[in-house]
């Protein structure tokens, strides 16, 4: 089957300090790939190339065979249908909780994409109701709990049923609970034919949500290969820094600015 | 002085417009005369009253209408203890102290001379005192209750079936949204440095931390329009604004309206 | 500075909320040529900047404190189209969630504060920073002036705003129904507080913004550095659309000007009340309110004769009434602030294209 991701020699920058420095990589439909990295190694940059919210300076990505260009998303029709197929959910919710309520938050990307009013409210009660979300629905997001605002982040793209969910740490900084659901969530989808993509740095939920798991290590793919392969292969791990990997904590920032780690020491303000 | 005590009253000032907004909050979603109405009525009914308080001449139907204000409060589960506290007493101290030396300024007749007939008290200084107090108390008051008994979310939606452009209101809901994350880092940021600093910061000190608070939370700021900008994108935003509408006037907010505007209506005619 | 309901006649809040309104619908046009809804995260994002700022407390010399209104640094990063959608959404949010500020005198602070506030700024910034490189520290202190400028700028306005109300709007027998205070009082007791403490707040934290975003984000003073801009704040391809826009203001701005005319005429305004009041108003009581109250002091009387002595009471009598004068002095203040930053604006384009061709 074509995959529904062909990336090849991949290259993006950050006001000219490199973010990915030639990543090919290829994602089948229906496919779950956990990319797996420390902080800095391109992870929320390279999940930002595959929602089209920037474009690569140097290689190419094609969905679904076609090639993603600037120019491709000045047209509405390709750009809301690309919208409708593919969802990102970002590391810090507070990014995409930019409405007055919950309500309004799941509705605005199905009134983007213009559906028909009686459908906006059907399918985000729906999605209220499965992510559990309906007794928060006129709660502002300033009144949410962490893990709540994670769901509710989720919750604003799953009520598209994209195709293709991106996902941006999505259990980081989370309590164990509110981990696990959204870890039971993620297996949910895994069983259905979408395409799940996971950027994680912890190691220990790669096995519940990937069939498959790509190491990323400075802008590069460093191995692709089963979860059970990876979690064994100990020098891989050690050397994308991924165990042992530094501990410190960002808050509620989210962290995706592109530096390179410098193994011994790290700089970057908190 | 203790350590960071301007830092600390700035910190202070976040948590209490933070307490302010969840009154507001637990008040909107009480059962009340204000609550039962549709937020379209209670916008224009209560301006409407704060533009008959401006208009109107006469201390008495000012008077008159801080009495219908009361009234409202008291229907709409309002406690007066809150809006003492929150507005009566606040609005008083500072109109007050404007209003004061306005009982010697304003040209007049007298009406009581000090200091060997240096200083007079006019007739027209203690009424223009009396209604400048009387009317902001009273237009504070309705403004208040418009606020306390109304989500914010209401607002907005009230506010974009006057026709305002999309992106206005669009801008209203986005900012006040971040005012809540950019209330928290800085304060955050601002405990931070203080739980570092040891002894009595100088005033120089204290304006450098706050100056320096300032900067981070202006580059926090920044990276978050980024990223708020791209998460839009990725949901369909393509620079026009979409959004439900979903108001509906029934009967009751008719006579509501009309009972507003005939309030309004009626005090600027008595108070001509 | 944020006026309350009530302390403005119902006629000068339609009049200050038509001028808000004009600036509103110039800003938000300016804008779409540049792409709003790029605009419109960053102009919220930092209309609740400028919010939270104003919440900070700044100790001042001589143990006041002050807050900034971050206005400054709104125009400086923003440019005035969008530092003017900014604020008025921040001052919006302040009266209609917060209950700071009237909502009958929305359109008067928002006129004070984020069009005169922004303009003035802007203006002053580009003026004193004009051809400096990103990282001068010319840039610093041109913010922290403008900031003080800027500030003293909007509270004159609203001290106008203020002092023209007993002359207009009066009862049979003078009681006056709005701001009780003529111009000769509510101008110094405005301006004695935002020229000695509270334009300091402004010009504190625009300058340390300013010198933060230098190391921070260099990029974000780009857009209004006057240095090769690209093309995002003020493209060339925008000139002939606002066009016409700058014919009304230009209109606007002659109208206002011509006001002198009309201030000799009604010279007697000026001088009516100013000898005896000022006779009386160092003998009583003064209150010590916060820096933006109406404090009465004896500086203040200095001041105020220094500000009405250009008008004679001798001027022709022909115009009886005061209010008129009032009101022509303050359309006169306005013109100059308005001439003053078309001119600027004018100013910097000119040098920009001389700039690009050379």
């Amino acid at each position: 089957m074509a995959p529904i991701f062909d990336l090849r020699d991949v290259c993006f920058e950050y006001e000219r300090i490199p973010a990915l420095r030639g990543l090919s990589l290829q994602i089948a439909a229906g496919e779950s790939v956990a990319l797996l990295g420390a902080n800095g190694s391109g992870k929320s940059t390279l999940l930002r190339l595959l929602d089209a919210l920037c474009f690569p300076s140097q290689g190419t990505i094609d969905f679904g065979g076609q090639r993603l260009s600037q120019e491709l998303f000045q047209k509405d029709g390709f750009a809301l249908g690309f919208r409708r197929r593919v969802a990102l959910v970002f590391q810090n919710p507070d990014v995409q909780l930019f409405n007055p309520t919950v309500f309004d938050e799941v509705a605005f990307g199905p009134l983007q994409l213009q559906w028909p009013k009686e459908k906006v409210v059907s399918q985000v009660a729906a999605t209220l109701e499965l992510m559990s979300l309906a007794h928060l629905r006129d709660r502002p997001p300033y009144r949410l709990s962490g893990g709540e605002k994670k769901r509710v982040a989720l919750a604003s793209v799953i009520v598209l049923d994209p195709e293709v969910l991106l996902l941006d740490e999505p259990t980081s900084t989370l309590d164990p609970r509110s981990q696990s659901q959204i870890i039971d969530l993620i297996q949910e989808w895994k069983g259905s034919s979408k395409t799940i993509i996971t950027a994680t740095h912890q190691l220990e939920i790669v096995e519940d949500i990937a069939s498959r798991v790509a190491v990323l290590e400075e802008g590069k793919l460093a191995a692709s290969d089963s979860p059970a392969e990876i979690l064994s292969n100990h020098e891989l791990l050690l050397r994308a820094n991924l165990v042992h990997a530094h501990r410190h904590s960002h808050g509620t920032v989210t962290h995706s600015h592109p530096h390179l780690h410098a193994h011994s020491k790290h700089e970057h303000e908190h | 002085m203790s350590r960071g005590t301007v830092v600390r009253s700035t910190v202070m000032g976040f948590a209490r417009a933070l307490a302010r907004a969840l009154i507001s909050e637990d008040i909107a979603r009480r059962r009340g005369l204000l609550q039962s109405l549709d937020p379209r009525v209670r916008l224009v009914g209560l301006f409407s009253l704060v533009l008959a308080v401006t208009l109107s001449r006469r201390l008495w139907v000012v008077g008159v209408l801080f009495v219908v204000a009361l009234a409202v409060a008291v229907l709409s589960n309002v406690s007066l203890a809150i809006l003492a506290k929150r507005v009566w007493l606040v609005v008083f101290v500072f109109t007050s102290a404007i209003a004061f030396p306005a009982i010697f300024l304003t040209p007049g007749t007298p009406v009581a001379t000090f200091a060997g007939g240096a200083v007079h008290i006019t007739e027209q200084g203690l009424t223009t005192s009396g209604l400048l107090i009387a009317r902001v108390e009273t237009a504070v008051t309705f403004t208040t209750l418009l606020i306390l008994c109304t989500a914010w979310a209401q607002v907005l939606k009230a506010l974009r079936s006057f026709r305002l452009p999309q992106e206005a209101i669009a801008m209203l809901a986005m900012t006040h949204r971040y005012i809540f994350l950019l209330t928290e880092t800085a304060t955050q940021v601002f405990e931070s440095r203080e739980s570092r600093t040891v002894g009595v910061l100088p005033a120089a000190e204290q304006r450098r931390i706050t100056a320096a608070t300032a900067g981070v939370l202006l580059s926090k700021s920044i990276d978050l329009s980024n990223d708020v900008y791209l998460a839009m994108q990725s949901r369909g935003f393509r620079g026009e604004i979409r959004t439900l509408s979903e108001f509906h006037m029934q009967s009751w907010d008719y006579v509501g309206l009309l009972a507003f505007l005939l309030a309004g209506g009626a005090a600027v005619w008595m108070g001509r | 500075m944020h006026i309350p309901d009530g302390y403005l006649s119902p006629s000068t809040c339609v009049t200050l909320y038509a001028g808000a309104a004009v600036g509103w619908y110039a800003s938000l046009k300016r804008l779409k040529r540049v792409l709003l809804s790029r605009m419109v995260p960053l102009i919220s994002v930092f209309a609740a900047f400028a919010f939270v700022v104003m919440m900070f407390n700044l100790p001042l010399p001589g143990g006041t404190t002050g807050h900034a209104l971050g206005v400054t640094i709104a125009a400086i990063v923003l440019g005035p189209s969008g530092a003017v959608l900014a604020v008025s959404i921040a001052l919006a949010i302040q009266a209609l969630f917060f209950g700071d500020g009237g909502i009958s005198t929305l359109g008067a602070n928002c006129c004070n504060m984020a069009i005169v506030g922004s303009l003035v700024a802007y203006g002053t910034y580009r003026l004193i920073a004009a051809g400096t490189a990103i990282s001068s520290k010319r840039r610093v202190a041109a913010a922290a002036i403008a900031g003080y400028l800027a500030l003293n700028a909007t509270a004159l306005i609203a001290a106008i705003e203020f002092g023209i109300q007993p002359a207009l709007f009066h009862t049979a027998n003078g009681t006056p129904l709005y701001a009780p205070y003529p111009l000769g009082i509510a101008i110094p007791a405005m301006m004695i507080g935002h020229l000695t403490f509270a334009g300091l707040a402004e010009a504190v934290i625009s300058a340390g913004l300013v010198a933060h975003l230098q190391v921070a984000d260099p990029g974000l003073l780009r857009a209004t550095s006057g240095i090769a801009a690209r093309g995002d704040a003020a493209s060339p391809s925008e000139q002939p659309a606002t066009k016409s826009l700058r014919r009304l203001w230009l209109t606007v701005v002659f109208l206002m000007l011509l006001t002198p005319l009309g201030i000799l005429a009604a010279g007697t305004a000026w001088g009516e009340w100013a000898p005896s009041e000022f006779a009386r108003g160092g003998s009583v009581p003064q209150p010590t309110g916060p820096s933006h109250g109406l404090a009465v002091t004896a500086g203040m009387q200095r001041l105020s004769t220094l500000w009405t002595a250009p008008f004679p009471s001798y001027a022709p009598g022909f115009v009886k009434s005061p209010a008129f004068g009032y009101l022509l002095s303050a359309m006169f203040g306005v013109g100059f602030l308005l001439a003053a930053s078309l001119l600027l604006q004018h100013y910097f384009k000119r040098r920009r294209s001389t700039g690009h061709s050379s």
